[in-house]
C-alpha cells in the first residue's frame, strides 16, 4: 500500500444545530483498497460522505486529497479532484439516454459535443464494468443496478480516484450485488480507491479489505478485513454504553388474538410475514434499511396492499385494499414521515388532531362544530403534554417531539384497535422520547395493541413484549424481550444467524 | 424494424395533425388553401415560434414564465418608441435595444427564481403584472403607431425573400425559423445546454452531478426575455401600432404551443422544433376558426383550452402506457436471461 492517502479526513467535526453529527474522525483511504464503512442508523455515515463530496464544509479538521489539504466547496469541486459518489438510490435523468447521463457532468471536454466519440467511448465504459446496456436507450425504465451502472460509468468517465458507494446494494438482487461486488473489487485493482458502506456485513468481508467502524459520529476502529470477527464488528457498532435503555416494563397481553397475519407478501417487496398481534401486547419490527419492515407497516393499512397471504381481525378473515378499510377495522397508521405523510405542517393543533374523525365534529347543518374540535384538542393536549399555549398554533412551529405527539393523538382520537406506529421517535429528544413510550404502554395497556417498527434498538427492547426481525423482506425471526438482546437481533438483522 | 425515438415519432404526429386539420378546413371553407393562408400564418407564426421557444426553454428546466407578453409588449413600445425618437438608428442597433431589453426583463425573473428560490409561477405571476405596469407608466397612455415607423421596419415582415411552390417566404418568418433551428442545434449540440435538460429531469441529481442548476435557471430565463424582446421587435414591426395591450394572452399561447408540442410541462424533455410545430397548430385553429362559420368566433378561447387538455392527455396516457410497456419488456428479457442460465 502507498504511503499517501488518496482521500484522507483527518480531525474532521460537523454539527447541525445542537446536534453533533462528526466529531474528530479520521479516515484514511489508499489507492486500491476496497475500504468499507460500516455503523448503526445515524452513526455519521451519511455527514462523512457528504463532507468527502463537498455538499457540507467540516465545522473543524481538514479533508486531504493526495496529502494536499483541499476545501472541497460543492460536488463540482469534489468531481474535479476526482471524488464522485454513488448512492442507493442511483442519481440518474431518465428524459436523457445513457450517453448524454454518463457526460452529463463531463468538465474536460470542450463547448461542443461529439456524439459519436462519446457514443464510443460510453459504451467501453460500460463495457470496463462487464454490462450490456444500450447507450442510445432513455435512462427511463432502467434497472436500479443499469442505473447504478451509468453513475459508476459517469465517475469513471472524469478519472475518479475515489469513489463512494453508499448502501449500493440494499435493493438490488443478489446476482446484481455480486456482479456490483465484482465491479467494486476490480476498480480498486485499477488503483481507485473505494469506499463502501453496507450493512450487509457477509459482504463486508467478500469485498472490503479494510474495514472502519464509527459510532455516534466518532471513529472506532480501522483494521484489515482478516483481523475481524463478525461478532466483534457488531459489539464495535452497537457500543457498550448503550446498555441504560429504559427499564422494560411487560404488558399485560392476553390471550385473545386482535390480528393474525399468516404468509403476508407483497410480491417482490416482502414475503411470508406470519405472526399473532395479542391484546395488550407491543410486537417491535427490527432490522435495517431495506429490511421492508415499513412495507409490511403499509400493507396492514392498506397503503401499499398485500399481494398474497392472508390477515385475520378479530376471528374474522379480511382483505385491506385501503386505508378507509384498515381504518374501518379499527387500525391506524402513525407513519414515520411526520413532514411528508403524518401532518398538514400549517394547520393548526385542532385541525390536525381532529384530522382523520372530522365526521365526528359536523353539526345537523354538515358544518363543522369547531367548539367540540378545540374541546378534544385541548383534552388530547393535556393527556399527551402536548407542549403548546394554544391549540390554535400551527403544528410547524412545535418541536419535533410536540409534533409526533399530535400525530400520536389525531391516530388516537380514532380510538384504534391496533396502533401502527413506525419509529415513533426518530429526530425527537430523550424527554420527548420517553413520553412517547409511555403512551404506547398507557395505550396497551387500556386494551389496545401496538406494531412498533423502530430501527433505534434499545427502543425496540425497551418497548416491545417480542421481536420480530426482518432482513431484505424477510421474517428473520420473533424473540421474546426476556431473551433479546442488541447483539442477538443485530446478528438476525445482518443475516450472521438464521432465526432460532 | 427503423426505430423512431419518441421525440420524433411526436414531431411526426404534430405534422400529420397539421395536415389533417388543413385538409379539414380544405373541406370546410371554400378558397381556403391559398397563398395567403401561407402568409398570413406564417407572418403569424415568426412571433409565436419565437415565443414558445422562449417558453420551451424555460419549461425544460421544470419552471415556467407568465411575464413573457409582458417583455414583449414593453419591448415592442420602447423599441417603436426608440425609433420614433431616432429615426435613423441603425437596424443591428435597434435589434440589440430589444435583445438587451428582454434579457433585462428575464434577469430580473431568473433572479428571483433561481437565486431568492421563489417558484417560477409566482415570480413571473407578479412579474407579468409589473412589467405590463411598467409599460403603462412608461407609454403614459399613448400609442405608437405605424406613420411613425421608419419603412424598412414595417417592410421588414412583408418583405418576400425567396419563393417556393408558389408560396412567398417573408424575411420575419424566415428569420424567426432561422433563430429556433439555432436555438435547437445549440440545445442538442452544446454541452452547457444539455444541463437545461439535466436540471429539469432531475434536479436533485444535477447538483449531484457537480451542474450548478441556479445559473443554468438564470439563463434559462435570460435567454426567454432575450426572445420575448426579439419577438416584441417583430410583433412592433408586423402591426405598426402598439398601445399598452400589446402581447397580452401571448404567455398562454406560448405555454400551449409549447405543451401541444410535446414539451414535458414538469421539465426534462421536449424540443424547440415540437415547440414551434406547437405553434404553427395553435396559430392554424386560431386563423382558421375565425373564418368557420360554425364556430363562433367566441368560442376560439376555449378550443385553444381544448387542444392544450387534449395534448396533454394524449401525453400522459401515452407515456404511461410507454413506461409500463418498456418496463414489462426489460422485466421479460430478464427472465428470461435468467432462464438462460446467466444468472445464480
Amino acid at each position: 500500500m502507498q504511503p499517501v492517502p488518496a482521500l484522507a479526513l483527518r480531525g474532521v467535526s460537523k454539527s447541525f444545530g445542537m446536534t453533533l453529527a462528526l466529531s474528530d474522525m479520521t479516515l484514511e483511504l489508499f489507492p486500491s483498497e476496497v475500504h468499507a464503512v460500516v455503523g448503526e442508523h445515524g452513526a455519521g455515515k451519511s455527514t462523512m460522505i457528504k463532507i468527502m463530496t463537498g455538499i457540507h464544509q467540516p465545522d473543524a479538521g481538514r479533508v486531504e486529497i493526495a496529502g494536499e489539504a483541499v476545501g472541497l466547496h460543492g460536488t463540482k469541486a469534489a468531481r474535479l479532484r476526482g471524488v464522485a459518489a454513488i448512492y442507493q438510490e442511483p442519481m440518474v435523468f431518465p428524459d436523457l439516454d445513457v450517453t448524454e447521463n454518463i457526460f452529463i457532468s463531463a468538465t474536460d471536454a470542450g463547448l461542443l459535443l461529439d456524439r459519436r466519440r462519446q457514443r464510443s467511448r460510453a459504451g467501453a465504459l460500460i463495457a470496463r464494468l462487464g454490462m450490456t446496456l444500450d447507450v442510445d436507450r432513455e435512462a427511463r425504465g432502467l434497472t436500479l443496478a443499469e442505473q447504478q451502472a451509468v453513475e459508476i460509468a459517469r465517475a469513471l468517465s472524469q478519472d475518479v480516484r475515489v469513489l463512494i458507494m453508499d448502501e449500493p446494494t440494499a435493493s438490488l438482487s443478489a446476482h446484481e450485488a455480486a456482479e456490483l461486488r465484482r465491479i467494486a473489487r476490480e476498480l480498486a485493482a485499477s488503483g481507485v480507491a473505494v469506499v463502501y458502506i453496507s450493512h450487509r456485513l457477509e459482504e463486508v468481508f467478500e469485498v472490503a479489505h479494510r474495514v472502519t467502524v464509527i459510532r455516534d459520529g466518532r471513529h472506532i476502529s480501522t483494521r484489515p478485513v482478516a483481523e475481524v470477527t463478525p461478532q466483534g464488528m457488531i459489539a464495535e457498532m452497537v457500543g457498550r454504553a448503550v446498555g441504560n435503555a429504559a427499564a422494560r416494563v411487560p404488558s399485560a397481553a392476553g390471550p385473545e388474538v386482535a390480528l393474525s397475519v399468516r404468509g403476508l407478501t407483497r410480491a417482490g417487496v416482502f414475503e411470508d410475514i406470519s405472526f399473532d398481534l395479542h391484546r395488550g401486547e407491543i410486537l417491535a419490527m427490527a432490522g435495517l434499511i431495506g429490511a421492508r419492515r415499513t412495507d409490511v407497516g403499509l400493507a396492514l393499512f392498506g397503503i401499499a396492499p398485500a399481494t398474497g397471504g392472508s390477515i385475520v381481525c378479530r376471528g374474522a378473515p379480511v382483505r385491506i385494499a385501503a386505508p378507509a378499510e384498515a381504518i374501518g377495522l379499527g387500525i391506524a397508521y402513525v407513519s414515520e414521515d411526520r413532514r411528508k405523510l403524518g401532518l398538514a405542517l400549517p394547520l393548526p393543533i385542532r385541525s390536525n388532531i381532529t384530522l382523520a374523525t372530522l365526521r365526528d365534529y359536523l353539526s345537523p347543518l354538515g358544518l363543522i362544530d369547531r367548539g367540540r374540535e378545540r374541546a378534544t384538542a385541548m383534552a388530547y393536549r393535556e393527556r399527551l403534554a402536548i407542549r403548546a399555549p394554544d391549540v390554535e398554533m400551527a403544528v410547524g412551529v412545535l418541536s419535533g417531539g410536540n409534533q409526533q405527539k399530535v400525530m400520536l393523538a389525531k391516530w388516537l382520537a380514532l380510538k384504534p384497535d391496533l396502533l401502527i406506529v413506525d419509529e415513533p421517535t426518530r429526530g425527537i429528544d430523550i424527554g420527548a422520547k420517553a413520553e412517547v413510550h409511555a403512551l404506547i404502554r398507557a395505550f396497551v395497556r387500556d386494551g389496545g395493541t401496538a406494531l412498533v417498527i423502530s430501527s433505534d434498538l434499545p427502543e425496540v427492547l425497551a418497548l416491545g413484549d417480542r421481536v420480530l426481525v426482518m432482513r431484505e423482506g424477510r421474517q428473520m425471526g420473533i424473540i421474546a424481550a426476556a431473551e433479546a438482546t442488541q447483539e442477538g437481533i443485530m446478528a438476525l438483522a445482518t443475516g450472521q444467524r438464521a432465526a432460532a | 424494424m427503423m426505430r423512431l425515438s419518441a421525440a420524433s415519432l411526436r414531431v411526426l404526429a404534430l405534422v400529420a395533425v397539421i395536415v389533417l386539420l388543413l385538409g379539414f378546413f380544405a373541406s370546410q371553407i371554400e378558397g381556403y388553401l391559398n397563398a395567403r393562408l401561407f402568409a398570413r400564418i406564417s407572418g403569424s407564426v415568426a412571433i409565436m415560434a419565437l415565443i414558445a421557444t422562449a417558453q420551451t426553454l424555460v419549461i425544460l428546466t421544470r419552471n415556467i414564465d407568465l411575464s413573457i407578453g409582458s417583455v414583449l409588449g414593453f419591448t415592442a413600445f420602447a423599441a417603436g418608441a426608440l425609433v420614433t425618437a431616432a429615426p435613423g438608428i441603425p437596424p443591428p442597433l435597434l435589434v440589440l435595444a430589444c435583445l438587451a431589453i428582454g434579457a433585462g426583463f428575464g434577469a430580473v425573473n431568473g433572479l428571483l427564481v433561481a437565486y431568492a428560490r421563489i417558484p417560477s409561477i409566482i415570480v413571473t405571476l407578479a412579474t407579468m403584472a409589473i412589467f405590463r405596469s411598467a409599460l403603462v407608466e412608461f407609454s403614459d397612455g399613448r400609442s405608437i403607431t405605424s406613420d411613425a415607423l421608419p419603412a424598412w421596419l414595417t417592410g421588414f415582415p412583408n418583405w418576400p425573400l425567396f419563393t417556393l411552390w408558389g408560396l412567398e417566404f417573408r424575411a420575419a418568418f424566415v428569420a424567426a425559423i432561422a433563430v429556433v433551428v439555432v436555438v435547437h442545434l445549440a440545445l442538442t449540440r452544446l454541452r452547457p445546454m444539455r444541463q437545461f435538460y439535466a436540471v429539469g429531469s432531475n434536479p436533485e441529481a444535477a447538483e449531484m452531478a457537480g451542474i450548478n442548476a441556479a445559473r443554468v435557471v438564470f439563463a434559462a430565463f435570460v435567454l426567454s426575455g432575450l426572445l420575448a424582446g426579439l419577438a416584441g421587435l417583430l410583433f412592433l414591426a408586423r402591426f405598426g401600432n402598439i398601445t399598452v395591450v400589446a402581447g397580452l394572452g401571448f404567455e398562454l399561447k406560448s405555454v400551449a404551443a409549447a405543451v401541444v408540442g410535446g414539451v414535458n410541462i414538469f421539465g426534462g424533455s421536449g424540443s424547440v422544433i415540437g415547440a414551434t410545430l406547437g405553434a404553427v397548430l395553435v396559430d392554424l385553429i386560431d386563423t382558421s376558426l375565425v373564418r368557420w362559420q360554425v364556430v363562433s368566433e367566441f368560442w376560439r378561447e376555449a378550443v385553444l383550452g381544448a387542444l392544450i387538455l387534449l395534448a396533454v392527455t394524449i401525453d400522459t396516457l401515452f407515456a404511461r402506457r410507454l413506461i409500463a410497456w418498456r418496463a414489462a419488456r426489460a422485466h421479460r428479457a430478464r427472465e428470461r436471461l435468467l432462464a438462460a442460465g446467466a444468472g445464480p
